[in-house]
């Protein structure tokens, strides 16, 4: 049986209080976000309306009219979402690869990989400029995809690595026995086993590039512009729109944030590679 | 079907000579056991002949066609693995279709063969269930029944009763030696387990650290074990090893008498000692004997009938015509 | 044997596309790194396309290491990485521990927590420093004028009138201004990475073994000394990994910096970089080496550290 420790004040009722205030304190930015987005613009600079006021929808309403939101929000979905689908057609064979045909080599090109993450995208700020507008790629859907591809593409084959690490050897090995090809194996075994771990990958890439806010910026100018470049057009209203920009700014992160909510754990494993389990 | 043929095969990780070149042929219909102590290389040569190691030279034949290039799955045998290996998330009907699917068989007859697999194997109510709701020996046999269906020149199994209970093992063991029966296959078992290898093989290979000892059925190796290492190996309790100048009387540097070959007085023998531990098994009683000055221990196998207790003086005579001799290299003296 | 070929080609598509994004802009860094090239110039139109001509050695190096710019960048990089760091361990401890144990909610409270986390920086900036860090109109504005207006108040009133009238005028900070907007970026940091910290490090705990601490409970340790001496040497690693990746976030900051005060008083190295590449790409080029060599200090003790588990 295990010890039970004499329950001191602070564990029986001190740890639930104090832990529900962290915990308050540090989502409460979102909820004075939130709170604020069904304030009017009017509203919303009056220290009277602070927490009793006419809640209003609408800011949700005229964001297309405000902000032009819906382009953004479009665009955001689409490199989003085909990031993420090109990240995992790429990754997914070489993180197979990776952990059921070992090479040599294939630790350290796991790390020359993570290693790229760390290079400053900064440092390629220019190039990257120069060759996309040359190439007539700047503010392109394609580019974005291409270039949030790039970026998460590390992290993805880390991570899905070391999920394909967990399955056992014998069952590829069962596989080969009887007579699958390799394409055989991802699809029959190897997908439908890691599929949870496919999906948790899939969530935090969806994340990471919806999230994404320097190249996103730096290379659309309107065609291809994502919300985290629309969010960062209106940064400084001066007090003049806090109820619309609350409103565009619950808008962008609400769904990711509940998203997020789904893959705690995925998010650890994803971003240690591993090493904190 | 089913003559497997190695021929100077040889296996390295990086530098280190895990097979030396080693020649070996399994006939058609054996039923051969690769045993000895864990890392002696049984499972890697079994994998080789599986295909799923590289050899890092010689060749395997299978049925007079060189093999040594074949992917695992053109080479007409079936694995059992020590772990099952079933595919989680198929069903157990899709699981012993699995090979017959990825063989491009018509549906029809994948249901046909797999509901006679099923049948033979007492699996028929388990037919839609997952791995995961199954006992281990009913994953044993679904993964016996996946090897089955694919009606292979030869099964391997590598280390299949290892993750039973001791009960569940005898059983497994009598259906595996009954399917071997049955279909008078080829097989090809590994085991660290010699009693697994004498109640199933047979042919027995005796493998140490990537080298054969000595191949032979199991009485063969019973009876007339190639050196001093087979001796100690085959045969439960161990045979008494004994060497000094009890061994020089009969000519040899290390004399060998098995513990059902002793006889035992309580008035007078070759040996005088006393009893340390007596393990009573109920049909048998296993003595350890010490003080007899021979070795330091001697274990002697008596009827259960026979009562002896701790500490009794006890009178020890090797039957002389059980009698193994081997000489300084450890070697059998005929 | 020949199934190995094609899985092992399988990875090369991956190790292609990376290795092009990688080299490519890189060397084109580099090449730039070494030649005088600007947008714009009247007076030397041949600077304005790159060309081997306009090479100029270590002299882009040498200017950016001149440019008062470029040492308080790498400062205010540090200063910024550093502060974040600090914080964001100590807090993510502190709340690790907290809330490890169950308690009622212990599921929501988590929600809460991390929540911060999946807020895009841009909003993240924007939010904090509008809504909540306006002298005026946010919270803290508002919240500095009721204390002001309250100490007023009270100031007439008898008995402890006194005391209050001894109070100062508060005065609300502008987090925009050039000395304070640093502290913006490091508060809102903060906010968004400690629930990455704790999340990691809860993980950690629940690795923690029970029994080595219930044979500590029966060694008569005390809860602090259990923290002390068994809690925190099991951190140890979480820590050092949370400490490296943050670093390798952190160093590259831009949208929170860009938001706050359009780098006023607190440009990083990637936003110096940002502001050379408006026309001097020579030194915009060199200043992103230097980048480049600051982060792969940092990654180097990553993979130093994490390296060696991730294989086995």
């Amino acid at each position: 049986m295990a010890i039970v420790a004499k329950p001191s004040k602070l564990g029986t009722f001190g740890r639930p209080v104090l832990a529900w205030t962290v915990g308050l304190l540090f989502f409460f930015p979102i909820f004075w976000m939130v709170l604020t987005s069904f304030k009017t613009d009017a509203d919303a600079v009056k220290p009277e309306h602070l927490i009793f006021f006419q809640p209003t929808l609408e800011n949700y309403l005229n964001m297309t009219e405000n902000y032009d939101y819906w382009r953004f929000a479009r665009n955001s979905v689409i490199t989003a979402v085909m990031a993420t689908l090109f990240t995992l057609f790429v990754g997914i064979p070489c993180a197979y690869a990776m952990a059921f045909n070992p090479s040599r080599a294939t630790k350290d090109v796991l790390m020359w990989m993570l290693s790229t993450k760390m290079l400053p995208a900064a440092a390629v700020l220019y190039p990257m400029t120069f060759l996309t507008k040359s190439a007539g790629l700047f503010d392109t859907h394609f580019l974005i995809i291409l270039v949030l591809s790039l970026i998460n593409l590390p992290i993805v084959v880390w991570m899905l690595f070391t999920y394909f690490k967990e399955i056992p050897k014998d069952i590829i090995e069962a596989g080969k026995m009887d007579g699958v090809n390799t394409w055989g194996e991802i699809r029959e075994i190897l997908i439908p086993l890691a599929w949870g771990g496919i999906a948790a990958t899939a969530l935090l890439c969806f994340i990471f590039c919806w999230n994404e806010a320097y190249w996103t910026v730096r290379l659309t100018t309107t065609n291809a512009a994502t919300l985290s470049k629309l969010i960062e057009g209106n940064r400084a209203p001066e007090g003049l729109f806090f109820g619309r920009l609350s409103a565009v700014s619950a808008a962008a992160v609400g769904p990711i944030v509940v998203l997020g909510w789904f893959c705690q754990k995925q998010l650890v494993q994803g971003l240690t590679f591993g090493a904190v389990k | 079907m089913g003559r497997i043929v190695l021929k100077s095969v040889t296996k390295s990780f990086g530098d280190v000579e895990v097979i030396p070149p080693l020649d070996l042929t399994i006939e058609e219909g054996e039923f051969a056991v690769f045993v000895g102590p864990s890392g002696c290389g049984k499972s890697t040569l079994l994998r080789m002949i599986a295909g799923l190691e590289d050899l890092s030279s010689g060749s395997i034949e299978i049925d007079g066609q060189d093999a040594t290039q074949v992917p695992p799955a053109k080479r007409g045998l079936a694995m059992v693995f020590q772990s099952y290996a079933l595919y989680p998330h198929m069903s157990v009907r899709k699981n012993i279709g699995f090979p017959l699917r990825m063989a491009k068989m018509a549906p029809a007859k994948v249901t046909a063969r797999v509901e006679t697999a099923a049948k033979s194997l007492n699996l028929m109510d388990y037919l839609d269930r997952k791995p995961a709701d199954l006992s281990g020996g009913q994953r044993q046999r679904v993964a016996i029944g996946r090897a089955i269906v694919r009606e292979p020149a030869a099964f391997l199994f590598d280390e299949p009763l290892s993750n039973l209970d001791a009960a569940l093992r005898v059983g497994m063991r009598l259906e595996i030696g009954e399917l071997h029966e049955r279909l008078q296959t080829t097989m090809i078992y590994v085991t660290h387990d010699q009693v697994e290898a004498m109640t199933m093989a047979n042919k027995i290979v005796v493998l140490r650290a990537g080298v054969i000892e000595q191949v032979g059925s199991p009485l063969e190796l019973y009876h007339r074990p190639r050196n001093t290492f087979v001796a100690g190996f085959i045969g439960s309790p161990k045979m008494n090893l004994i060497s000094g100048t009890q061994a020089q009387k009969y000519d040899a540097a290390t004399i060998g008498i098995r513990p059902e070959h002793i006889d035992v007085s309580m008035t007078e023998g070759s040996w005088e000692g006393y009893v340390g531990v007596a393990e009573h098994l109920g049909s048998d009683t296993f003595l350890h004997v010490h003080g007899s000055g021979v070795s330091e221990m001697i274990t002697v196998r008596i009827s259960g009938d026979i009562s002896v207790n701790q500490g009794d003086t006890i009178y020890l005579t090797p039957q002389s015509d059980q009698l193994h001799r081997f000489d300084a290299q450890g070697t059998r003296i005929p | 044997m020949s199934d190995r070929k094609l899985p092992r080609l399988l990875q090369s598509p991956a190790v292609l596309l990376l290795l092009v994004w990688m080299l490519i802009p890189l060397g084109m860094t580099l090449y730039f790194s070494f030649i005088r090239y600007v947008l714009n110039s009247l007076r030397r139109p041949e600077w304005t396309s790159p060309s081997l001509s306009n090479w100029r050695g270590f002299g882009n190096y040498e200017f950016v290491l001149n440019s008062k710019d470029f040492l308080f960048a790498i400062q205010n990089s540090l200063f910024i990485v550093c502060s974040i760091l600090f914080l964001t361990v100590i807090l993510g401890v502190l709340i690790a521990v907290l809330i490890n144990k169950s308690f009622p909610g212990q599921g929501i409270v988590r929600v809460l927590l991390i929540s911060p986390f999946f807020v895009m920086p841009a909003v993240n900036a924007v939010l904090w420093i509008n809504m909540i860090l306006d002298p005026v109109l946010g919270l803290q504005g508002i919240a500095v004028a009721n204390l002001n207006d309250l100490a007023a108040a009270l100031r007439d009133a008898p008995v402890i009138g006194w005391f209050f009238a001894l109070w100062p005028q508060l005065e609300p900070i502008s987090f925009r201004a050039t000395q304070t907007s640093a502290y913006a970026v490091i508060i809102m940091v903060t906010w968004q990475w400690t629930p990455f910290a704790v999340l990691i490090f809860m993980t950690s705990l629940q690795s923690e073994d029970q029994q080595q601490k219930e044979a500590a409970v029966l060694d008569g340790a005390s809860s602090w000394s259990q923290f002390r001496f068994l809690t925190l040497p099991h951190l140890g690693r979480p820590i050092a990994i949370v400490v490296m990746i943050q670093a390798i976030f952190h160093l590259s900051l831009y949208a929170e910096i860009e938001i706050v005060s359009r780098g006023n008083g607190n440009k990083n190295l990637p936003y110096l970089i940002g502001e050379f590449a408006n026309n001097n790409i020579g030194a915009a080029s060199a200043t992103g080496i230097f980048a480049v060599i600051l982060a792969n200090i940092v990654a180097i003790f990553l993979l130093r550290m994490v390296g060696k588990t991730l294989m086995e």
